[in-house]
């Protein structure tokens, strides 16, 4: 069966499609990694802790003077905040900043230290202040000073992991969260929206376009008028409706107002894809020999019927897989979609306010991992629709 | 032709009284009254606000009463959160507002693609085509978001630190053709831009699939140069489908690009929407998205009834 499958003129069209391949394997990493990230890879925690000072640019971008001084003094100020407690030491004991510890083991010293660094960051601050800035050896004593702040924190053994040394790379959001978690974690988040509302949708779409076509009559004529019912709203009009319905429920914090407003509005596409082609099959002389052999119909329509569909639900699939992610951006801006944890929606809108700053970390790296499994299965899907939908034209 | 037009009609008006009641359940999932007032609101303030827009009665009460409004053009019901305005005031001033952004839009974007995908067609299979689709699939992964946002930022900051002017405004609108280009090129530039992916490929599989008829073939056997054939023979056959996809989109005109309204402030349909939404603002919410449905009914009718005009063989299905 299978091997059939694989031999069969359309996997073989599809194989030579150089680029279809590069999609699919593209398209199965993220797969893999989302299936990671649900086992644990990434928790929800990680994405909501801090894990550095604000608005850290990531490793590509050079820091002005302005802003490394401003991460050291976070992390200055983080250690004499906990220091300077007033619950006592145990404050300081129980400092963690994503895993890092403070190096300084004792608090009195711990003291001393900070206060002597605040010192030397209020020198070097105020010639970046003034009007000349930062000359060459002040630059080369700040990196020192950088250095020596970093030398503050120390990662025990036992903490030691990817993604802690990992965090900043893409830099920090304005809550100082960690960007490349963020957007690591919204893949798990995309794949999931994407895969049940795809699936959910193929299959309501499939069974009554299936049922309509197939029996025709009354039953033709009432899923018509359901679907005539919900293609006659702009869909992003019928997302928001439906997504509103939840404001304010038990369930509000969770995907379901996602996935129930997304099955609702894209059923109609593969319903009326399916109808079409059962109407057509229904015809064909196997079909009729099976009603013939005396078959019940739902057996037919299972058995013999909707398995030669199956090329048009997987090219449905695809293109619904890559529009619910996409509705998702559109309906986390509009602050009806994801809430309480990361999606690529949530973290470009929320960049809306940093763009304008200019700073492009979070809304850039959004944009690059949404981008390359969207172009990925938008690939796909024209490769899926040349080599198994003979009418589709390319 | 009458009977057709009748035909048509007819089919369409049980869809419309279908979809306004699904609308009305789904708008009332969610107890509108409560969510306007909030949680501390009187029982009695409660009670007021429910019978007064009727919202105590059986639902079929409160559907026929609707569907009568509708039917006569009755909007006088009185916004929830803007006080003083009726319905149909918000909406009527919000109209030119959205078709200002949305009709030169339209007509921007339908003119570019349908020439891209003339040439594209014109190249088929050729690098050019090639590039030109490969351009459109790239367009269409990024979302429509990150183009409002980058476009924002350096069609509006970016540029006008440059020239010491402002150009494009950031955002807000003002009516009158004085001051188009300062709200809306900009947003009109971002949806061409957005919508040119999906309506190039849309075109030029319009155009591919022309190609193979025969009425081609036979052009070309009486030699016909391939430009003449393109633009003479085939654009002409394209424009049904063309013109069935431009149709199909007006309604969406009426609503407007909501994002981009909601992102530029511009006070035009789809930021009434949104606003009324997000405001637990229910008359004018529950009038717009039905107002929506009919229009869009409508015009689907329209584009049946021209299509029979130009195809009589449509008349006789």
């Amino acid at each position: 069966m299978l091997k059939r499958f694989i031999q069969s003129r359309g996997v073989r069209k599809f194989r030579r499609d150089r680029f279809a391949v590069v999609a699919f394997l593209i398209v199965l990493v993220y797969l893999t990694a989302a299936l990671a990230i649900a086992l644990g890879a990434i928790t929800r925690e990680d994405t909501t802790v801090r894990v550095g000072p604000d608005s850290q640019v990531g490793s590509f971008e050079t820091p002005t003077d302005a802003q490394r001084l401003s991460y050291v003094s976070f992390h200055i100020d983080t250690i004499e905040t906990a220091a300077k407690n007033s619950r006592g030491p145990k404050a300081y004991e129980e400092l963690e900043l994503f895993g890092a510890v403070p190096a300084i083991a004792n608090v009195e010293e711990a003291k001393a230290r900070v206060d002597e660094l605040w010192k030397r960051f209020d020198e070097l601050s105020d010639i970046s202040e003034s009007d000349e800035g930062l000359d060459e050896a002040g630059r080369a004593s700040l990196a020192e000073f950088a250095d020596e702040v970093d030398a503050l924190w120390t990662v025990p053994e036992a903490n030691r992991s990817l993604k802690q040394s990992w965090a900043t790379w893409l830099g920090t959001d304005r809550q100082g969260r960690s960007i490349l978690l963020r957007a690591l974690y919204s893949i798990k988040v995309a794949v999931q929206v994407g895969l049940v509302a795809a699936f959910v949708s193929v299959l309501i779409g499939t069974i009554l376009g299936g049922i309509a076509a197939f029996f025709g009559g009354w039953v033709d004529h009432v899923i018509v008028w359901l679907y005539s019912m919900f293609s006659a709203i702009p869909y992003i009009v019928l997302l928001m409706v439906l997504a509103s319905m939840f404001l304010g429920s038990s369930v509000e914090n969770t995907l379901i107002p996602v996935y129930v407003s997304f099955c609702m509005t894209f059923w109609i596409g593969p319903c009326r894809v399916i109808r079409g082609e059962v109407m057509k099959l229904r015809e064909l002389e196997y079909v009729q020999a099976a009603t013939t052999l005396g078959f019940g119909r739902f057996r037919v329509l299972l058995r013999h019927v909707l398995p030669n569909t199956a090329h048009l639900m997987f090219i449905n699939f695809s293109l619904l897989f890559v529009g619910a992610i996409k509705a998702e951006v559109i309906l986390s801006f509009l602050n009806l979609g994801v809430k309480n944890q990361p999606s690529w929606g949530v973290m470009i809108s929320q960049a809306k306010q940093e763009v304008i700053g200019g700073f492009f970390w979070q809304i850039g790296a959004a944009t690059f991992f949404m981008f390359v499994l969207v172009l990925a299965f938008n690939i796909l899907s024209d490769a899926l629709q040349d080599a198994f939908d003979p009418k589709h034209v390319g | 032709m009458w009977s057709f037009i009748l035909r048509r009609i007819l089919y369409n008006v049980p869809v419309y009284l279908g979809i306004v009641f699904f609308l009305m359940l789904a708008l009332r999932v969610n107890d509108p009254v409560h969510s306007f007032l909030g949680k501390n609101a009187s029982p009695e303030e409660y009670d007021l606000k429910e019978a007064a827009m009727g919202l105590d009665d059986h639902i079929l009460v409160q559907y026929t009463t609707f569907m009568g409004q509708l039917v006569t053009f009755d909007f006088s019901e009185e916004s929830w959160a803007n006080k003083g305005d009726t319905v149909g005031e918000m909406i009527g001033r919000s109209i030119i507002p959205s078709i200002s952004i949305t009709v030169p839009a339209l007509c921007i974007t339908s003119l570019i693609s349908i020439l891209i995908a003339l040439a594209s067609a014109f190249y088929r299979g050729r690098i050019p085509d090639k590039v030109m689709m490969f351009g459109a699939v790239l367009g269409m992964s990024i979302s429509f978001l990150v183009y409002i946002i980058f476009g924002q930022y350096f069609g509006a900051y970016v540029l006008n630190e440059n020239i010491d002017g402002e150009l494009f405004a950031i955002q807000g609108f003002e009516a009158g053709p004085a001051h188009w280009v300062h709200y809306c090129l900009l947003p009109v530039m971002i949806s061409v831009v957005v919508s040119m992916g999906y309506d190039t490929r849309f075109y030029r599989a319009v155009m591919v699939e022309e190609s193979g008829k025969d009425y081609i073939t036979t052009a070309r056997a009486k030699g016909a140069t391939k430009k003449k054939i393109m633009l003479v023979h085939m654009l002409k056959n394209a424009m049904i489908p063309i013109v069935t996809r431009i149709m199909i989109t007006l309604p969406f005109l009426v609503m407007g690009s909501l994002l981009l309204e909601v992102y530029f402030n511009i006070p035009g349909m789809g930021r009434l929407l949104y606003s009324s939404i997000e405001k637990f603002d229910f008359p004018v919410t529950q009038a717009l998205v039905a107002l929506f449905a009919g229009l869009f009914l409508l015009s689907v009718i329209l584009t049946d009834v021209l299509y029979a005009l130009v195809d009589p063989r449509v008349r006789l299905s």
